[in-house]
């Protein structure tokens, strides 16, 4: 089972995504920032990382940086209200970039997709 | 002397004796002697009459011949001659002193006049040099106007010899006389005072040109009345001052006159002027470096010989009232037929031309018989029409911008070193005038283009500022609004509806849903117009954009009862452009159009070429655009929809201004016009 870590600080939002993702079968931690979300990935092991970059504390494209260089392979989905943050170069490293939708229909094939060839 | 009166007292003895005898005959003494006394006293009257004869023949033969010397010696006095070869005088007495006396004053005289003779012969060459080393011409006329006599500076002026004039009137001489002169004659002859006619301009016969100070003076030689003419040539020196304010005047013309050809006639005004180098024509060819021509633009000078003395005429006396230059258009009407053949004559930059040469190589040219000269092509030959001629580089800093051509058509002058020199320093003058002219057009350009291009940023700044607060409500909303659809959707997710109540929640959750559907695509759109990504240009078809985007609307506007007429141009050339853009320009246009029009209303669209743009027009059969609405229909976040957040026709012109084109709307008898206009590359 795939385990996802959702970045996100807005509560309700973060618990719409894990419910929807749990629905779909995969195993979801949450953190509600940056800085928790570095802890996280420190002491657990995630297949996939969601991030949102206009965050308290420590902001997605921080955060995004020091994932990876704690995991270099893991797959990480930029999920953002912002869609000029796709010019800057930081947000490149990532895996996928989708602008935020009321319908999760996007994110999910992105993530399955994304997980699929992590694991072939 | 005491001998003298001796012998004279001796003389009178018988006289004595006579007067005594005659005494003693009167009182009766010697009555008895009175036969003896009587004898005896004609005896002494005969030696009385002796003695008379013998004194006249000896005053005779002592006086006559010197009195007859001293009247020689008077009459040659009277005559002016005092120095004599005569005898000297004899005796001592006082006729001899007085012969003396005369011979010695007539010898003093001629002492002094042998002396002032040489004074005066020495005055007199002074006088004949000093006329002669003189630049002054002198003419003298008798009373009936005929000349009597020329000094040698003007016959060899004038290249005339002094046997041709004698007798000739003035008129014979030279080829025009001013009537400024004639006039004047006249009036020396009616009130004998003198007469100075300033700045003069005579041209004889053989063509000789000069400008003179002429004064005309009345006088009286042996009884004879005679008119005499000074002329100074000041022909140098008034080409020297007309120089000196022709250039200031040129100057000071371009400061107060923003048309080019004003300035470029001035310059030519100077170069035919009498008083400024003197050409009878001048003609301006410049340089245009876009048709990669030279093009002719402007000339000065007569069409005819008459034109041509009406002008000489017409300078002089516009000069004796004013001192300043007359460059004014003095030729105003004149030579309009050169003026026509030169702005419309142009000579291609690769022709191999005497025009072109000069241009090239910034050297000027001096034609002396153009028929024989193998420089002179046929073309030129023709269109210059005259033998000698010069052509002169209008040089500006380092560049050449045109050329000067000058001639003496109509009074043949021969053309001097000096004026090619002096037409050089002119030209050079000159090309700087029309260069800081053309400086000062092209700032005026430039400060256009600045404001041009001010009032663009002004507007791309306002649209920008815009949308960045757009974007930035966008950003703020798009959170909330993710999060309502995601739970709708939920609810959705998790109600059955098959129960009744269900169907009820299904229901509301499908409104929220929607409607939070519809708010992210009107945010899409906001982030659309405020993205600024990079457009593909390529060459797209505009009619293929047009087409494609009915297609996609084929069902709006059935559903809407609309009808489309397509009109597009056949012949549309390929536009630089970015098809998806475009396509967004269609789009929105196409749904501002269908939005405004009732059902069974029409649209068109339109394709064209104007003026090398491809034109797209888009009318429709709506009520229009409100009337004061008209400037703002482009401002973002005008609408007048119910629906929308206005920023269709904000988001099209940004397109069509990134696109270098440009958008108008207006309002038509029955509905709104868009018209879209796009350069063509090039």
């Amino acid at each position: 089972m795939s385990k996802i870590l959702i970045v996100e600080d807005e509560q309700h939002q973060r618990e719409l995504y894990a419910m929807e993702l749990q629905e779909e079968g995969y195993e979801v931690d949450q953190a509600s920032n940056g800085k928790e979300a570095v802890d996280m990935v420190k002491d657990n092991k995630y297949d996939l990382v969601i991030l949102d970059i206009r965050m308290p504390e420590m902001d997605g494209i921080e955060a995004l940086g020091k994932i990876l260089s704690r995991d270099k392979k893991i797959p990480i989905v930029i999920y953002t209200a912002y869609s000029n943050y796709k010019s800057n170069f930081m947000t490149w490293t990532a895996d996928a970039y989708i602008t935020k939708s009321s319908n999760l229909d996007e994110l999910k094939e992105k993530i399955s997709e994304l997980l699929t060839t992590r694991n072939q | 002397m005491k001998r003298n009166i001796q012998i004279q007292l001796l003389m009178y003895i018988p006289d004595v004796l006579l007067l005594a005898l005659a005494v003693f005959a009167f009182v009766g003494m010697f009555n008895q002697y009175q036969q003896a006394l009587f004898i005896v006293m004609g005896l002494l009257i005969v030696l009385m009459i002796v003695r008379t004869i013998f004194i006249n023949n000896l005053i005779r033969k002592l006086y006559t011949s010197r009195i007859i010397d001293i009247r020689t010696l008077i009459n040659a006095f009277k005559k002016g001659k005092y120095k004599l070869r005569t005898e000297q005088p004899r005796g001592d007495d006082a006729l001899a002193d007085i012969h003396r006396d005369l011979v010695i004053v007539g010898t003093h005289f001629d002492n002094i006049i042998s002396s002032q003779q040489g004074e005066i012969e020495k005055l007199r060459e002074l006088y004949d040099s000093i006329v002669l080393s003189l630049n002054s011409y002198f003419l003298v006329l008798n009373e009936r106007e005929e000349i009597i006599f020329a000094n040698e500076v003007f016959c060899k002026k004038f290249q005339i010899s002094l046997e041709y004039i004698a007798g000739k009137k003035i008129d014979d001489i030279f080829y025009f006389v001013t009537g400024r002169i004639k006039e004047s004659i006249q009036q020396v002859k009616r009130n004998g005072n003198s007469v100075v006619l300033e700045k003069t301009h005579l041209l004889s016969n053989e063509r000789i040109s000069i400008i003179a100070d002429i004064k005309i003076s009345y006088i009286t030689v042996k009884g004879e009345n005679q008119i005499v003419l000074v002329m100074d040539d000041i022909t140098n020196r008034c080409r020297k001052d007309y120089q000196i304010s022709l250039i200031s005047q040129i100057s000071e013309s371009i400061q107060h006159d923003n048309r080019l050809d004003h300035v470029l006639h001035t310059i030519l005004t100077g170069v035919t002027s009498g008083t400024g180098l003197g050409f009878n024509r001048a003609m301006l060819f410049l340089k245009d470096e876009k048709r990669h021509i030279l093009s002719g633009r402007m000339a000065v000078g007569p069409d005819t010989i008459e034109e041509a003395i009406k002008i000489w005429n017409s300078v002089a006396s516009e000069r004796e009232e004013n001192n300043n230059v007359a460059i004014e258009d003095t030729a105003e009407g004149k030579g309009q037929e050169l003026l026509r053949n030169v702005q419309t004559a142009s000579f291609d930059l690769k022709e191999d031309n005497l025009l072109v040469w000069v241009l090239n190589t910034a050297t000027s040219i001096h034609i002396h018989d153009a028929s024989s000269d193998s420089r002179v092509d046929e073309n030129i030959k023709k269109f210059i029409d005259v033998n000698e001629f010069v052509i002169v580089p209008l040089v500006a800093g380092n560049r050449t911008i045109g050329v000067i051509v000058a001639d003496n058509k109509f009074n043949q002058i021969p053309i001097g070193i000096d004026s090619v020199d002096l037409l050089s320093i002119f030209a050079y003058q000159a090309a700087l005038s029309i260069e800081s002219y053309n400086n000062l057009e092209m700032v005026q350009d430039e400060m256009d283009k600045i404001q041009h291009r001010q009032e663009a940023i002004v507007e791309s700044e306002k649209l920008a500022a815009v949308g960045r607060i757009a974007s930035h409500i966008a950003h703020e909303i798009r959170n909330p609004l993710v999060t309502m659809g995601g739970y709708a959707r939920r609810i959705i997710q998790q109600t059955d509806s098959e129960i009744p109540k269900g169907a009820q929640v299904h229901k509301a959750a499908n409104v929220i849903i929607n409607e939070a559907d519809r708010l992210e695509k009107i945010l899409s759109n906001v982030m659309d117009f405020t993205r600024s990504s990079p457009f593909i240009l390529k060459f797209n078809n505009i009619n293929e954009v047009i087409e494609d985007t009915v297609d996609l609307l084929r069902n709006l506007f059935q559903e809407r009862r609309v009808e489309i007429d397509l009109q597009l141009g056949d012949d549309i050339p390929l536009v630089k452009s970015d098809f998806n853009q475009m396509k967004q320009v269609m789009l929105n246009l196409l749904q501002n159009s269908i939005d405004a029009t009732a059902s069974h209303g029409k649209i068109y669209v339109e394709t064209l070429m104007r003026n090398k743009k491809v034109v797209i027009i888009v009318r429709d059969t709506g009520p229009g655009f409100e009337q004061d609405d008209i400037e703002k229909v482009f401002d973002p976040f005008f609408s007048t929809k119910v629906t929308g957040v206005g920023l269709g026709l904000a988001i099209v012109k940004k397109i069509i201004m990134d696109h270098g084109g440009e958008i108008t709307a207006t309002n038509r008898e029955n509905g709104a016009e868009v018209q879209i206009s796009l350069p063509l590359p090039g």
